[in-house]
């Protein structure tokens, strides 16, 4: 069986915003809307960091990371369960999708989401340019959308629009059932977490924060499967991974920013509206 | 924001409320916009298609503004419009790139604030050019293109005849990396107009020069594809992460996951220095004292790199104690050369010649007696000037822990080949050059020239089309230059001689960027005409008596170099054509040099002139060019720094017998100068914050300020300002604050932020007048440039903050909307 997943490397992630733009470029995402979000993981706003700025000269507590966050596509999905009429229902292939013709606009599986990554039409939706790309399916006012891995590409063999655009490599999509994939390298040779494991929900959306990866240099907009080669200018799976080469690091200035495994993977406040 | 305000995206957004909210006169500026807005509308999908994946029509273009990127792009069109945009890997795929402004193209080849039609001001006449008209209130209306073209070739040839062809100044900036600034350029030879000078970013890269004998911007580094080799790089005042390696990040990254130690030297903890294994949060100003102490460590741990000291430095010649000079071997041999330097062997104290790119034995320290003349090393004089900049010495005045400072430097001296990668940061305070020169001579102690894994930069090399001086014909015969900083001089003073009247291209300086806006402002109401051509209606534009509308780059067919960016070169072909009446620059140029009388200069098409210009560099084929879209050149070294360095000895400068002087200090070694970062500076208490205007990544100068998308994510400019000068203000988080120094003054959010230190407030560039509640970041900073660094100083600026004044109308920001509310009704467009 084929069951799509995705990787993000937070170690390597610039927070440069190219995959929620992409995003919403491909999927005609409605203006004020956001289905991937990249978040910051660290002070209260935007690109700020938690702790405070260093008196002594030294390195300090400061720490900041991004968090991409949209769909977690669930296997064990809270949206697919609660919606009352099926509109929101899991593929074959594993992607959670939303039939618009079904969906009545109850908001139940919103306020099911743990995640916040789904948005509600309260207004005819509001497109720039006005008809938007046209490779997806147009959402009327008074339905729910989310991000769908760019089903509509995955159909066609090409990768979400999310993995192809991102200039840091540190999106991978693909086959978490397929050993050989790089989705499954990295998740078996990488410290990944899910977000909010404790909720059972088994997200399909791997984080890599810790060791950086090598990610997945990409020339072609095609999936993984599809290419005879996975990284084009490099030795392929003699890439994966990497142990690190060098642990005489610190003195007394060392990695300043917290690398433990334990970290709590960062979740938006529920009912932020879905796109801050 | 909230899921409900969808409503004011379309009030908002529609052509016929941005119309009002453009300022203009004539209400069929837009009208062209509205139409084709009915076209769209029209259009709808074809109810039997699901998805459009795969059907569009895609070109092979490119991006092209002043930024690091040069990312080749695949756009797609469909029914006659842009649908998407997609990176497209150029020849060398491993250059594949693209950020999240050129990912926004459709958001702004549709906006409103798109230049349709030639415009006049309505009460300019070249008799009687009204200056008071020009500005914000300024009213313009529609002119055919050649009526302007006439208006402004008459005007010219009138004052050439009655002040001389240096009374017209043709002005280019660096908003489009196509070939239409060469046909500028040829044009402005041909006519002798007063052409200009760059004084931006060029502080670091001339102090780096002294010592290697190349640089002006920043020098030139290996290409990126080599960065993974690096074994420790420190990045220097720069988010490359954020505004200049942004698209090559994957390269930065890569090496960090092969093992090499990232440095991030800032006075902000930046998204780069988020992602370092050291930051060393360093005081503004306080670099060079950060490097020579690292210089001292090096010193003290004779880490230094002794057998490229000797083939390549200076160090090992010899100084003269009596006058200060080095040794020539004139002085010592009877067929001595009076340009080359004398070191001694070591042990034997015999005097030899040093040679460029020659090892030997020499002494690299030591006191010698040549010929009955006393002298010391230069790696000697250096060692001892910099005894006095131990770590911890230097730890308080810096702001960096002693210990960090160390660790920083022995990762660069031990670990392999790394680098510095600088930025243009440290140029925009006034003396920048200084720190060029120090990391040249660190990064000479420790051996990191010429190697795999060496960086000189935070940008790489790249390619430029070279086009053989094409741009200056043998017979013209070239106006003066003037510089950027000393254009209100020459237009408002007659220093060094009156410019009466400007052509602008590519450039929106005049009226946002450039420092001191108001004084630039003044200048441009002392001219008798002011041209501009531009894509959009800028701040610049607005200021205009003439308006050339250019075309979106997707509607040019050009040529776009990459400096600074990768080795390729790219073909921006056209995806659809020119809308409205918006026209190529070159169409100008040509027009224009027919009425002056040298049309015959111009090739009659663009794609001539491209194929004209393409034929004059060996490493690229046009016919290859524009079929593949992209051609890398083969003749671009991947490592640079390779050869005998273009200084007189051949040599790296250990010492500088030649050096220049600035304020009393003389800079034959680096010698910290500041200017309003210094800890005595007069008006430091009446101003006690330093202001800078940080690079963002939602932004290329001022472009892309229209993207509505981004807007969402970046609605509003900021003053970023920690908490602890916030609360001592009585301003809270999210407050307007008014910012303001003896030159100016703007109104801004304010955004309690760690990552800044105390002391130290910003507002990322780029914004327009329109995007402040009052003011402009530019109306703070200063015009001072240092005689030897010559770069405009924008973050060597002081400035005052408070609480907002509380009868402030906020509207325009009000209910957490991107672009506002109040956009409608205030006057937007110009300012």
């Amino acid at each position: 069986m084929t069951n799509y997943g995705l990787v993000i490397d937070q170690e390597r992630c610039i927070g440069c915003q190219a995959c929620a733009v992409s995003c919403k470029q491909e999927n005609n995402v409605p203006m004020g809307q956001f289905w991937n979000r990249v978040l910051t993981e660290g002070g209260d706003k935007i690109d700020t960091p938690s702790g405070g700025y260093p008196e002594d000269g030294g390195s300090g507590s400061l720490d900041m990371q991004y968090q991409p966050t949209a769909c977690q596509h669930c296997e064990n999905a809270p949206c697919v369960k609660v919606c009352p009429v099926n509109a929101t229902y899991t593929r074959d292939d594993g992607i959670v999708e939303i039939d618009y013709d079904k969906c009545i606009g109850c908001r139940y599986c919103m306020a099911a989401c743990p995640y916040n990554a789904r948005v509600f039409n309260w207004d005819e939706p509001d497109h720039m340019p006005e008809e938007g790309t046209g490779d997806v399916a147009a959402r009327p006012q008074g339905v729910v959308e989310k991000c769908t891995f760019c089903s509509h590409r995955v159909d066609e063999g090409l990768d979400p629009a999310c993995v192809v655009n991102c200039p840091a490599d540190a999106r991978i999509f693909g086959d978490l059932d397929d050993e050989g994939s790089t989705v499954s390298k990295y998740i078996n040779e990488y410290e990944t977490d899910q977000l909010l494991e404790d909720r059972g929900t088994n997200p399909k959306t791997h984080y890599i924060s810790g060791e950086m990866s090598p990610g997945r240099p990409q020339t072609s907009d095609k999936m993984e499967s599809e290419l005879d080669d996975v990284s084009p200018w490099s030795d392929g799976s003699e890439d994966v991974p990497a142990e690190a080469s060098e642990s005489d690091s610190s003195g007394s200035g060392g990695s300043h920013h917290s690398i433990e495994g334990d970290a709590a993977p960062h979740v938006p406040a529920v009912g932020s509206g879905g796109d801050d | 924001m909230t899921d409900n305000d969808g409503l004011y995206r379309r009030d908002v957004l529609k052509a016929g409320g941005a119309a009002a909210a453009l300022g203009l006169g004539g209400g069929e500026f837009l009208q062209g916009l509205a139409e084709r807005g009915d076209e769209t509308a029209a259009s709808k999908r074809d109810p039997g298609i699901e998805s459009y994946v795969g059907q569009n029509d895609v070109i092979q273009t490119v991006c092209s503004p002043n930024c690091r990127g040069k990312c080749p792009i695949d756009v797609h069109v469909r029914d006659g419009q842009v649908k998407k945009v997609e990176p497209h890997p150029p020849e060398d795929e491993q250059y594949k790139r693209a950020c999240v402004l050129g990912l926004s193209h459709t958001q702004r080849v549709y906006d409103p604030t798109r230049l349709k039609y030639p415009m006049k001001r309505t009460d300019w006449s070249p008799d009687e050019p009204n200056p008071d008209g020009r500005g914000p209130d300024a009213e313009f209306e529609r002119v055919s293109w050649d009526e302007a073209l006439d208006l402004v070739a008459d005007k010219m040839q009138s004052l050439k005849a009655d002040f001389g062809p240096e009374s017209v100044l043709f002005h280019v900036g660096f908003g489009n990396y196509g070939q239409s600034g060469q046909a500028f350029s040829r044009l402005a030879s041909l006519f002798g107009s007063t052409q200009p000078a760059s004084t931006i970013d060029t502080n670091v890269g001339r102090g780096f020069n002294r010592v290697t004998g190349t640089g002006f911007y920043l020098p030139s580094t290996n290409e990126s594809e080599d960065w993974e080799n690096a074994n420790t790089i420190i990045v220097w005042g720069s988010d490359i992460f954020s505004s200049q390696f942004q698209m090559d990040a994957s390269k930065v990254l890569d090496a960090v996951e092969n093992g090499a130690k990232l440095v991030v030297v800032d006075p902000v903890y930046t998204t780069t220095a988020s992602k370092a294994d050291l930051w060393l949060p360093v005081k503004p100003g306080k670099d060079v004292h950060l490097a020579l102490a690292m210089m001292h460590t090096v010193f003290e741990d004779g880490t230094y790199d002794e057998q490229f000291l000797r083939k390549r430095t200076t160090g090992p010649a010899l100084v003269r104690k009596d006058t200060g000079t080095l040794l020539k071997s004139s002085t010592v041999f009877e067929d001595g050369s009076d340009d080359k330097v004398v070191a001694v062997e070591q042990g034997s104290n015999t005097p030899v010649e040093l040679e460029p790119e020659t090892d030997g034995p020499y002494a690299l320290f030591g006191e010698y007696t040549v010929d009955g003349i006393e002298c010391e090393t230069a790696l000697t004089r250096l060692r001892d000037h910099v005894a006095d900049y131990a770590p911890s010495k230097v730890a308080e005045q810096t702001g960096v822990d002693a210990e960090n400072i160390r660790t920083a430097v022995r990762w660069l001296a031990t670990r392999g080949p790394g680098g510095i990668a600088p930025s243009y940061a440290l140029g925009r305070y006034k003396h920048g050059h200084i720190f060029g020169q120090t990391y040249a001579m660190l990064m000479g102690l420790t051996g990191d020239y010429g190697q795999h894994g060496n960086i000189h930069a935070h940008h790489s090399g790249g390619a430029t089309l070279s086009t053989g001086g094409w741009s200056t014909p043998e017979d013209a015969d070239p106006g003066p230059s003037v510089r950027f900083s000393d254009y209100p001089d020459a237009m408002i003073d007659g220093d060094p001689h009156k410019i009466r009247a400007a052509y602008s291209i590519e450039s929106n300086m005049m009226g946002n960027q450039f420092p001191d806006r108001q004084r630039f402002r003044e200048a441009i109401k002392s001219l008798e005409m002011y041209v501009v051509a531009d894509m959009h209606h800028t701040d610049t534009v607005q200021h205009a008596d003439i308006i050339l509308p250019v075309p979106h780059w997707f509607e040019q067919e050009d040529i776009v170099s990459s400096w600074g960016s990768h080795p390729h070169i790219s073909y921006r072909h056209k995806v659809q054509e020119p809308m409205w009446e918006a026209r190529d620059d070159y169409y100008a140029i040509r027009g224009l040099a027919e009425r002056l009388g040298f049309g015959d200069y111009f090739p009659e098409t663009k794609r001539e002139l491209l194929r004209e210009l393409a034929s004059r560099d060996d490493a690229i084929d046009f016919e290859t060019l524009s079929e593949q879209g992209t051609q890398k050149k083969q003749n671009i070294p991947i490592v640079k720094f390779t050869d005998a360095f273009p200084t007189d000895t051949g040599r790296i400068k250990m010492y500088d017998d030649d050096a220049p002087s600035e304020e009393g200090v003389t800079f034959d070694l680096p010698r910290p100068l500041e200017d309003r970062t210094a800890d005595d500076y007069e008006k430091a208490d009446e101003y006690p914050l330093m202001f800078m205007q940080k690079h963002s990544r939602f932004r290329i100068h001022s472009q892309y300020e229209m993207l509505n998308w981004v807007r969402e994510v970046n609605p509003e400019p900021q003053l970023d300002i920690h908490p602890s000068d916030a609360k001592a203000r009585g301003i809270e988080d999210g407050q307007y604050v008014r910012v303001y120094n003896d030159r100016g003054e703007m109104i801004v959010k304010a955004k309690y932020n760690e990552a800044f230190q105390p002391g130290l407030v910003n507002t990322d560039q780029g914004w327009w007048s329109r995007d402040y509640l009052k003011g402009h970041h530019n109306d703070l900073t200063h015009n001072e440039v240092s005689e030897i660094g010559q770069t405009m100083s924008f973050y060597d600026v002081r400035v005052a903050v408070e609480p907002a004044p509380d009868d402030l109308d906020t509207e325009k920001y009000e209910t957490d909307n991107p672009r506002g509310t109040g956009a409608e009704t205030s006057r937007a467009g110009g300012d």
